[in-house]
């Protein structure tokens, strides 16, 4: 265990040594809140109260799945940079390895979201530290849920990563239009809500909000969604372990 | 380090072939073949990057498939292209190999300062990878090997990219690494390389193992393969020149009857009989010069086919 967290260790002062992204990751979130979630707030507000909080967890989870994102790009470079046949060659389990990969990610994210989470909190929030922590459980779970099903088809990119990429774009665009980020489940029309419960992201989202004390009247049920959340964690990491361990090969040389 | 029978496939390319393979404990095993000759391939199956498509490789009796992480703990490999951290500075890349395969903490340090001295890495110590020549970054993943002291270590090209004065430094390296116990596999397509390095020579053809054996006995193996070229005072009568023959080889009179050439299969027999019979005859030898042939020249004994020309 100890060599699993000395190699996450290793990318994480990588992550860390320039905090340039995360700035603008944070400077984005304020940006987005000020301008466009104060706008839409007013827009539907006769409608639907407290858009502007609502909308701002949305900012969250979208900050998190960019981020498991970003673990999956960063295999991939891994990869192709030639990174991996020397992380692979190192006396680690391939289980070992992921976990290190996914400690990155989960450091990449909690930085990430820190900041945006305390402003939530501290603004609209129901500030209590049983309510803060599990909304970081959820996001932690959703984090780890993301990058198995990133890393998961990084496989692809070791075939082609034009095609990786644009597999990636088009998810993106599906999980995040097709979910509860932005608008509530009970605000969709009949013929989009059935394919938003399909998105991880409704439940990531759902269960932070209730986690911050948002009316829960708008929200999916509390326990099933930490129940997708907690399966998606553990299915798809157990997932990307196998593809690491079975699929994906370090380097192909003839 | 054994493998029997190893085979590996991409799509409809046969990179080895059946490759049956065995290093001693304690020796320097080169693998001399071309380019796409399956070395690469071999060594990425015996330090678990590649899974083979059939038979089986064994280091240290542990096998690279079942127990991959246990091998990984006995060997250190230093790839063919210098991997890159390219936002990390050489030390620390060589403080994070030494924790990985936990060098003691107390010496760690003298460790890398002293191996990092030694393949001219000091000065750089606080360059960025991505700042670092070819050379050096090749230096620097010669020294992660160094550092590690492996049971097996593996090396895959390790001077292509450096210079003259750098190649002698690590192979010299190479060799004190096997004088302190350690099993070396280093696979080169560079004949001089392998004539410096190897206790024993593979030679890889297409993915096959074609000949294994020590340099010497090679070039032994190639039937007239030492050239001795033989001066003599006066010219040498040709009752002399019929009874030279008898010794074997082949054998050529220059016109003028004073020089000899033979083509001979080892010039270290063929010579003291040449110059007990001359000097039984009367002849008077003024020079001999023998010329070994080449890892080249095995190479093409035994495949058909020029190393030079193959890659």
């Amino acid at each position: 265990m100890n060599r699993v967290l000395n190699l996450a260790a290793f990318n994480i002062r990588v992550l860390l040594s320039d905090p340039t992204w995360f700035f603008l990751s944070w400077a984005l979130f304020a940006l987005q809140l000020a301008i466009y979630g104060s706008l839409m707030s007013k827009l539907v507000s006769p409608n639907f109260p407290n858009y502007f909080f609502f909308y701002g967890i949305g900012l969250m989870i979208i900050i998190v799945f960019e981020s498991a994102e970003d673990v999956g790009r960063h295999f991939v470079e891994n990869a192709h940079e030639g990174e991996l046949p020397y992380f692979l060659s190192l006396p680690v389990s391939r289980g070992g390895f992921l976990i290190s990969q996914a400690l990155y990610g989960v450091v990449n994210t909690l930085v990430k979201v820190a900041p945006p989470l305390l402003i939530v909190l501290l603004l609209w929030g129901n500030l209590t530290i049983v309510g803060a922590l599990f909304s970081l459980l959820t996001l932690f779970l959703l984090g780890l849920g993301i990058t198995g099903i990133m890393v998961s088809l990084s496989f692809i990119a070791f075939k082609a990563v034009d095609i990786y990429l644009a597999v990636l774009a088009g998810l993106s665009a599906l999980l995040v239009r097709f979910s509860t980020v932005f608008y509530p489940l009970a605000f969709m029309p009949s013929n989009y809500s059935p394919v938003s419960v399909l998105s991880p992201l409704t439940y990531g989202a759902d269960l932070t909000r209730w986690a911050l004390g948002f009316d829960p009247r708008y929200l999916l049920n509390p326990i099933l969604a930490a129940v997708v959340v907690t399966a998606l964690a553990v299915s798809t990491l157990s997932l990307s372990a196998r593809i690491v361990d079975k699929i994906i090969e370090g380097v192909k040389a003839a | 380090m054994e493998t029997l029978s190893l085979s590996k496939r991409y799509g409809k390319t046969d990179a080895l072939r059946g490759l049956n393979f065995t290093v001693d404990q304690g020796e320097i095993m080169v693998i001399l073949g071309p380019n796409g000759s399956g070395k690469t391939t071999l060594l990425m199956i015996l330090c678990t990057i590649l899974k083979p498509t059939s038979g089986t490789a064994k280091v240290m009796g542990i096998d690279v498939v079942e127990e991959g992480t246990k091998v990984r703990e006995v060997m250190g490999i230093a790839f063919q292209e210098a991997r890159g951290f390219w936002r990390h500075k050489p030390s620390s890349i060589l403080r994070f190999h030494a924790s990985m395969f936990d060098i003691d903490p107390v010496n760690r340090q003298d460790l890398i300062e002293s191996t990092m001295k030694d393949l001219e890495l000091w000065e750089s110590r606080d360059k960025k990878f991505m700042h670092l020549s070819g050379g050096q970054a090749k230096r620097l993943e010669t020294a992660k090997v160094l550092v590690q002291r492996p049971k097996l270590a593996i090396f895959d090209e390790p001077t292509s990219q450096v210079d003259l004065r750098g190649k002698r430094k690590i192979w010299d390296k190479i060799r004190e690494l096997r004088d302190q116990g350690s099993t070396v596999i280093v696979a080169t397509n560079e004949v001089r390389e392998a004539e410096y390095l190897a206790d024993r020579v593979t030679i890889l053809h297409q993915g096959q193992l074609i000949v294994r054996d020590s340099i010497p006995k090679l070039k032994d193996a190639i039937a007239g393969g030492d050239v001795v070229e033989v001066g003599f005072e006066d010219p040498v009568a040709d009752k002399l020149v019929e009874e030279l023959k008898t010794l074997g080889g082949s054998l050529s009179l220059s016109p003028e009857s004073t020089e000899l050439r033979a083509k001979v299969s080892r010039a270290e027999d063929w010579v003291p009989k040449m110059t007990s019979l001359s000097y039984d005859r009367g002849a008077k030898i003024s020079s001999i010069k023998i010329t070994e042939p080449s890892l080249d020249d095995v190479f093409l004994h035994f495949t058909g086919k020029a190393l030079v020309d193959q890659l």
